[in-house]
Order: structure tokens, then C-alpha cells, then sequence
């Protein structure tokens, strides 16, 4: 039987494997990746070539069902649909003489249903010109889309851009929240150092300090490697990817300072007060400054945030065990550390 | 009122001090009007961009350099006598007060320097005024501190500059941010709420070192 007091280590690193199972296996749901042109005129009967992600055109067959739709509800279905394969799908469509809204370009929303691949949606998806309204009265076969199936399948939702790299809010997210844990508690024991002077705490202190910088890096590597499939670059020079390298340094130069000091009991008195002030300046560092600056990362200057409208409940499924097993997992890896600082400490001690 | 006797005789002191032996300030003055030259030096011309983040880095470098003796006097067995009889807030509070005079001293005289080589961007003397005292305050809070935390230390000086600048980096920006609408570089309509972040981040580190400094200071 496994003692009461190991339980949270295993379910952390339970979770963790759970996290990876699923995070990387469970597929994302089909959605449109390009439309080919992308844009049209009023009155002429488009032509366009659709192509999705994770889509079974072929096998969806009859139950297939496409539509244009403007932003005032209106739209129209597919004239002619034509799978050339399970991801590419000819589409033809007969645009109104007269479009339903006042502007001269008019940006529409391509929706494809199927029984087999449910509903994908792709905003913005064709842009339509209309260069002066006809005065004949024309019929539009308005239809409104409905009766949208449900294939029922386990999926995350499909992002143009972020693709299959939506699975790293699974990794990068958490490992940020797990090591703002571990420099909260390298800070709590830094306080009870300074309260009762007892060395304990002070390895404590370093060995959260220590794991909190390991997943502060993982962290760092994992956003690293998403923007480069996404912004394009691994460094952007983007005030959040600055301020985490600050905030690394200034904890790097904690152990600057502790190798500095010969007396132990200065030593650890020096570096406990350190790290309270650092910490208190990560605050405006990583919460405050990115606010006041425009950055490309989730969550500021109109970009997608990480709230309740980006997760779905499949996500949460997942994220939420990430980051608690995370967390405990940098929990145990800290405790080992503090094994191991304690057992260094006594050999010098002993020596 | 017991305390702002302590305090104010501890800035006496402070006064005292660095007035009997001026080999110290006489030298910062001397670091600032060489960087100055060299600076014009090489720039020749100073666009106003360039003058904005050109001023505060000077004026980090010369705090630095001004800061890292704050405690180096205090050791030995006058830190014994201090301790059987002063509070160390007051101790702390008169440092940070005198080094914030001190930098802002320096400041204006960078600024004076700037004027006299070139000529002078600064477009609302009324807020850049007021960050000059915000920055110093914000700069002589985390440089008193920090070199409080190193003087025991061999190598202060290196390892002040290493602890403080990845530390500043807030303030820093802030100021840099707000000057620039001080010359006029930036129309923003959010400089009162700058303004606030940056008091909150001075009395934020202000109050966390003064919370830690009886801690650091009993040797």
C-alpha cells in the first residue's frame, strides 16, 4: 500500500501521465483551413476550393451541407458540392445580384455541416464586392442554417493558426502556474527563515527557488517553441517573452548572491530578504508592465485570451488536472532538492 | 515626533559625513560630467528618443555607482554602537531620504549638462520634474536596500549591479514611458495612471524593504 503521506506525489505524477495521454492523443474536431479564392463578386456563380482539417468529405456523402452567411443572418446553401478527397471539397455557389448589406465589400462566413465531421465554421472566410445595386427584383433562396449535427466525439476545438498547437496550453500554462507556486512557498519559507532563524527553511527556500527557475525555463521553451508556429519566430522581443527573462535573471541572481557569502547564517539571512524583495517586484513585473504595452501573447491587444470563451469543457477536462499535477509534481521534484541540499550540508558539516 | 528626531538627526549625520570627506561625492560628480562628455562625444547629435532612454540609463549608472557606499562605513563595531541605540527604520529611512536628494541633485545635474552640450527636449518641465523625484526615490529605495543586503560582501559593487538592474527594470520602464510624454515624443492619455503604477511600485518596494531591513541589519 502506498503511505498516506506519498498520495499527492503519485496522484501528481498520475495526472501528469493522464495530462499526456490525453492532452497529445485526443483529436482535434474538423474545421476549414483555407478557402481558395477568397474572394468574389455579387451575381456570379462562385467557384471555390475548400480545405479542412481532420474532414472526411468523402465519407460524409450526402450528409454533407455548406452555406455563405452574412452577419445579419442571412444565407445561402451550396448550388453544387463536390469532395475531391476526405480534406478537399469543390464548392460552387450563386452570389445575389443584390447583397444583403449596405457596404461596397462584405466579409461572409463559410459553414460546412456533416454528419460525420459535425459543423465547421470559417469566419471571414470569402469577401464579396458589389459595385452598385441592380434595381430588378431578383428571388434570393434565403435559407437559414439549422438542424446542425452532432457526431458525438471527444475533440478539442479546431483555431486557424493555433491548429495542433493549442494541445501547449496543456505544458506551457501550467508549468507558469506551478512556478508561481514554487516561488510562493520559496518566499513563505524565506519569511519563516527570517521569523524563527531556523536553517531548514532556508534550504527550503532554495531548493523552491531552484525548481521554480527549472519550470520557469520549461516554460519559457515551451512558449519558445509555440510562437515559432504561430508568431513566426521563437523571439519576438514581445514585452511578456521580456519580462519572464527578467524575472528569471533576477532569480538567477539569487544564487549569485548566495555564492558570495562564506558565513552560512548571513548567507541565509541575506538571500531570505532577496527573495521576499524580489518577489514582491515580480508583481508589477509580470502582472502590471505587460498590461501597458501592446504584445502578441493570448490575452492582451485582442488576441484570444485564456478565459472562459478559449476553453471548452474538453479542454478544462484537461487543463485543470495539468495544473495540479504539475504543481504537485514541482512539489516532489522540490522536496527531493531539499533532501539533497540537506545531505550536502551535512557531508560539509561533517568534513 | 521621537521618530522624525531620530530620522532627522541620522540625516544630519548622513550630511555630515559625506561633507567631511568629499573625495566621495566630488568623484560621482567628476563620473557624471566625464560620461556626459563622452557621451556628446561620441553621439555628437541626440535625437529626443535617444535622449529620453539615454538620461535614465546614465542616471542608473551614476546611482549605482553612487549607491554601493551607502553601508560600507557602517561595519565593524560602529554597527554595534548604532545598534544599542537607534531604531533601524530610522536608520533605513534617513539612507533612503538621502541618497533620494542625492540622486535627484544628480539628476538635475545631468539634466543641466544635457542643456549646456546640446540643448533641451523636455517639453513640460512640471512632469518631468515629478518623475525626476518619483525615479529617484523609486532608484535610492531599491539601490539603498539591495546594497544594504551586499555589504558585507567582497565584490559589492559587481554584485550590486547584478541584483539591481533585472530589479529595476520596472521602475525604469515606467519612467521611460512617462518622460517620453514629458518631450512630448507620445500623446497618451493614460499618463495619470502611469504616474499612479509607478508611485504604487516606489511605496510597494519601499514598504517590503523597510518590513525586511531590521532582519539584514543585526549582524
Amino acid at each position: 500500500m502506498i503511505e498516506k503521506g506519498k498520495i499527492w506525489k503519485f496522484s501528481g505524477v498520475i495526472l501528469i501521465v493522464y495530462v499526456i495521454i490525453a492532452g497529445l492523443l485526443i483529436p482535434l474536431k474538423s474545421g476549414i483551413e483555407s478557402v481558395e479564392p477568397s474572394y468574389g463578386n455579387a451575381g456570379e456563380t462562385l467557384k471555390i476550393q475548400v480545405t479542412g482539417y481532420n474532414t472526411h468529405f468523402k465519407e460524409a456523402g450526402n450528409s454533407l451541407r455548406a452555406w455563405l452567411k452574412w452577419d445579419n443572418g442571412k444565407a445561402i446553401a451550396a448550388a453544387e458540392m463536390v469532395a475531391l478527397d476526405e480534406r478537399r471539397m469543390n464548392l460552387t455557389f450563386s452570389i445575389p445580384n443584390n447583397l444583403p448589406e449596405n457596404t461596397e465589400v462584405q466579409a461572409v462566413t463559410l459553414l460546412i455541416d456533416s454528419e460525420t465531421d459535425g459543423t465547421s465554421v470559417l469566419p471571414s472566410a470569402i469577401f464579396l464586392t458589389q459595385t452598385e445595386k441592380v434595381l430588378a427584383t431578383e428571388e434570393v433562396p434565403w435559407v437559414k442554417p439549422e438542424n446542425f449535427s452532432n457526431n458525438g466525439q471527444i475533440t478539442f476545438p479546431f483555431r486557424n493558426i493555433l491548429g495542433e498547437t493549442i494541445r501547449n496550453t496543456y505544458f506551457h500554462v501550467p508549468l507558469w502556474f506551478g512556478m508561481m507556486f514554487l516561488f510562493l512557498f520559496a518566499v513563505i519559507h524565506s519569511i519563516k527563515y527570517l521569523r524563527k532563524g531556523d536553517a531548514e527553511s532556508d534550504l527550503k527556500a532554495e531548493a523552491y527557488t531552484q525548481t521554480g527557475i527549472f519550470y520557469g525555463l520549461l516554460g519559457l521553451i515551451t512558449g519558445a517553441l509555440w510562437a515559432k508556429n504561430t508568431w513566426g519566430a521563437y523571439w519576438s522581443w514581445d514585452i511578456k517573452q521580456n519580462m519572464t527573462v527578467v524575472a528569471l535573471l533576477i532569480y538567477a541572481a539569487y544564487f549569485i548572491l548566495r555564492a558570495s557569502f562564506e558565513d552560512p547564517e548571513k548567507r541565509a539571512r541575506v538571500c531570505a530578504a532577496y527573495g521576499i524583495f524580489a518577489f514582491s517586484t515580480l508583481i508589477p513585473l509580470l502582472y502590471v508592465i505587460p498590461r501597458l504595452t501592446d504584445s502578441l501573447h493570448p490575452g492582451s491587444g485582442g488576441n484570444p485570451a485564456f478565459g472562459s470563451q478559449d476553453l471548452d469543457n474538453t479542454m478544462r477536462m484537461v487543463f485543470y488536472p495539468a495544473v495540479i499535477g504539475f504543481t504537485l509534481f514541482g512539489f516532489w521534484l522540490s522536496s527531493l532538492q531539499f533532501r539533497y541540499l540537506r545531505l550536502q550540508k551535512l557531508r560539509e558539516d561533517v568534513d | 515626533m521621537k521618530d522624525l528626531h531620530f530620522i532627522l538627526l541620522l540625516l544630519r549625520k548622513e550630511f555630515l559625513l559625506e561633507f567631511r570627506t568629499r573625495s566621495a561625492i566630488s568623484g560621482i560628480f567628476l563620473y557624471v560630467i566625464s560620461t556626459l562628455f563622452v557621451v556628446y562625444e561620441t553621439f555628437v547629435k541626440i535625437q529626443p528618443n535617444v535622449w529620453n532612454t539615454l538620461f535614465w540609463i546614465i542616471l542608473l549608472f551614476v546611482a549605482v555607482n553612487a549607491m554601493v557606499k551607502s553601508f560600507v562605513q557602517e561595519k565593524g563595531n560602529r554597527v554595534l554602537y548604532y545598534y544599542s541605540l537607534l531604531n533601524p527604520s530610522h536608520v533605513l529611512i534617513a539612507k533612503i531620504v538621502y541618497n533620494t536628494l542625492l540622486l535627484l541633485v544628480l539628476s538635475l545635474l545631468i539634466w543641466g549638462l544635457f542643456i549646456f552640450f546640446g540643448d533641451n527636449p523636455v517639453k513640460d518641465l512640471g512632469l518631468f520634474l515629478l518623475i525626476l523625484l518619483l525615479g529617484s526615490f523609486g532608484f535610492s529605495v531599491t539601490f539603498t536596500f539591495l546594497a544594504s543586503l551586499v555589504a558585507a560582501s567582497n565584490q559589492s559593487s559587481t554584485l550590486l549591479a547584478v541584483l539591481s538592474f533585472p530589479l529595476i527594470i520596472p521602475i525604469i520602464l515606467m519612467l521611460v514611458k512617462i518622460s517620453a510624454h514629458a518631450l512630448r515624443l507620445i500623446q497618451d492619455t493614460a499618463v495619470s495612471g502611469d504616474l499612479a503604477i509607478l508611485v504604487a511600485i516606489d511605496l510597494l518596494l519601499c514598504g517590503v524593504a523597510l518590513l525586511l531591513f531590521p532582519f539584514i541589519w543585526r549582524d
